[in-house]
């Protein structure tokens, strides 16, 4: 059997289209789910906070005072800081690399704001990129 | 005397060879060629493309030599093969490998994997319509998951007879992405749509990458419990690198493990794809449609980020649509390449790599919910 014929003699039409829809909206929860991850380490890190306000809010009467996020002033790194950080780092691959090598060890690092980084080091042409896709470190 | 010299010419490869031994011993030769000078995916077709020579070298029947005689050598480890055993030993190796922070940064481009797995869908009609059994049909259609070990190991299941030119068909095609993936992407979108410039992801902290292997193997097979081998494996494999209290274990699974797995699955897979089974209309077929099912998972996945800009304030690059095949690092580094090209300050890599990392889940996905359509 041939054709649409076969397609439909053994149920072709509804195995592609209930397949794709369960994987479709299998991926939709899992997408739902870890994005909602994060909010949720948020809320159990500040869980003592929240419960202490929530206190402070059920005794009435009381002056309150409110405290105010501490802002700690950032500053970008620059360019030259960004170099004493990540040549070593180079050093442990061989040229030319891949960029996304760099990346796996700054984040083993746990660096901060690596795509930001290695994005400022090939502006600044500290990164150059070869033809075919890799990486050297400019001398 | 003579009768023994005979006797022992009569047992050579020489006398037992016909044209079909010579044509796949080519075939093999154009894999090592592909691999070793070329350097397309050399991890995939160098042992595969040693293992055609070594299985299609003609010898003499029922002394346990061959891959099919069960008591042979190369039988108990194709063993690895036929059972799936392999495959879930590499998405171990690979969970292990895989950092999922890009993919946790921009959550929404786990749902570029998914549209991708459409090829797997299109591609089982496209079998039924040419005549393939529904089982074929099924482990045809995963080939456009673009992930080799998700193919051997539904095919394993389902068509253990078509393991050969699956194989071939799948890590051909993977190689190949440099070929088919680039038109496609120029086809489907625009300049402008090329020139978008995807924002900055934003840290993840370790504690969510501990998280996501747990809640991901208990929501994947909970959905889909026949993707356990695999899926169970991947997580597993991940779990171990980011808990970072067994970097030991890590550390093997990423390299020793996975190399070990690599090599066998490779080789064995090689030496299965004899004449017979290759150099058949069929496998034509397979072929054919393989490279359909490339093309439609590449160009569903364009057309999806496409969509979703309709409904975004925040545009997504379309040519990310491209990677949300499972084929890691391969489809990512095109978009990238392609971003590049453009733009030579758009940076697609990290991005690519999240729809790529969320194209293996889809694809094990896949693949379980097939297998359990014929359970």
């Amino acid at each position: 059997m041939y054709g649409f014929e076969n397609i439909t003699a053994n149920n072709g039409w509804a195995m592609a289209f209930v397949g794709a829809t369960i994987v479709f909206l299998g991926l939709v929860v899992l997408t739902l789910v870890i994005s909602q991850i994060h909010k949720i380490l948020n809320l159990w890190e500040k869980r003592d906070e929240l419960f202490a306000r929530s206190k402070d809010k059920s005794r009435p009467g009381e002056a309150q005072t409110v405290a105010g996020p501490v802002y700690k002033q950032r500053r970008l790194p620059t360019v030259e800081e960004l170099v004493s950080i990540y040549r070593p780092l180079v050093e442990q691959l061989k040229e030319p690399f891949d960029l996304v090598q760099l990346y796996e060890i700054s984040n083993k690092m746990d660096l901060p704001h690596p795509n930001l980084s290695i994005n400022r080091l090939r502006e600044a042409q500290i990164l150059i990129a070869q033809d075919d896709g890799t990486f050297t470190w400019g001398k | 005397m003579l009768d023994l010299l005979f006797q022992f010419m009569s047992n050579t490869g020489y006398y037992l060879a016909d044209y079909r031994h010579i044509i796949m011993i080519v075939v093999g030769f154009t894999f090592l060629y592909l691999g070793t000078a070329k350097k397309f995916e050399p991890l995939l077709l160098v042992p595969i493309g040693f293992g055609i020579l070594v299985g299609n070298i003609p010898f003499f029947k029922g002394f346990g030599i061959g891959i099919y005689e069960p008591n042979s050598v190369l039988h108990y480890l194709y063993f690895g093969v036929t059972t799936g055993v392999y495959p879930s030993i590499v998405f171990l190796g690979l969970g292990a490998m895989t950092d999922f922070s890009s993919l946790l940064a921009q959550p929404k481009l786990m749902l570029l994997g998914a549209a991708a797995q459409m090829g797997i869908y299109f591609t089982l009609l496209g079998a039924l319509f040419m005549g393939f059994l529904p089982k074929e049909a099924a482990s045809i259609g995963i080939i456009g998951g673009a992930d080799g070990p998700t193919s051997i190991f539904l095919t394993a299941k389902l068509a253990p007879h078509l393991i050969g030119p699956i194989a071939i068909a799948a890590y051909s095609y993977m190689a190949l992405i440099p070929v088919i993936q680039p038109p496609i992407m120029k086809l489907l979108t625009t300049r402008q749509e090329r020139l978008i410039r995807m924002s900055e992801p934003r840290d993840v902290s370790k504690k969510e990458k501990i998280i996501f292997p747990v809640v991901g193997v208990l929501l994947c097979c909970f959905l889909a419990p026949t993707a356990l081998p695999l899926l169970g494996m991947l997580f597993l494999g991940n779990f171990l690198k980011e808990c970072g209290v067994v970097d030991r274990l890590a550390k093997t699974a990423q390299s020793a493990v996975i190399d070990t797995a690599t090599i066998f699955l490779g080789f064995t897979v090689g030496c299965s794809t004899q004449a017979d089974v290759f150099l058949t209309p069929k496998s034509l077929g397979i072929f054919f449609l393989g490279s359909i099912a490339f093309s439609i998972a590449t160009g569903s996945g364009v057309i999806f980020a496409k969509i979703m800009n309709l409904f975004l304030k925040e545009k997504i690059n379309p040519l990310l649509g491209a990677a949300g095949v499972s084929a890691v690092p391969g489809s990512a580094r095109e978009v990238h390449l392609m971003g590049l090209k453009e733009d030579p300050n758009n940076f697609l890599l990290m991005h690519g790599m999240a729809c790529n990392s969320s194209g293996v889940i889809g694809s094990a996905v896949c693949a379980g919910i097939l297998w359990s359509f014929f359970i």
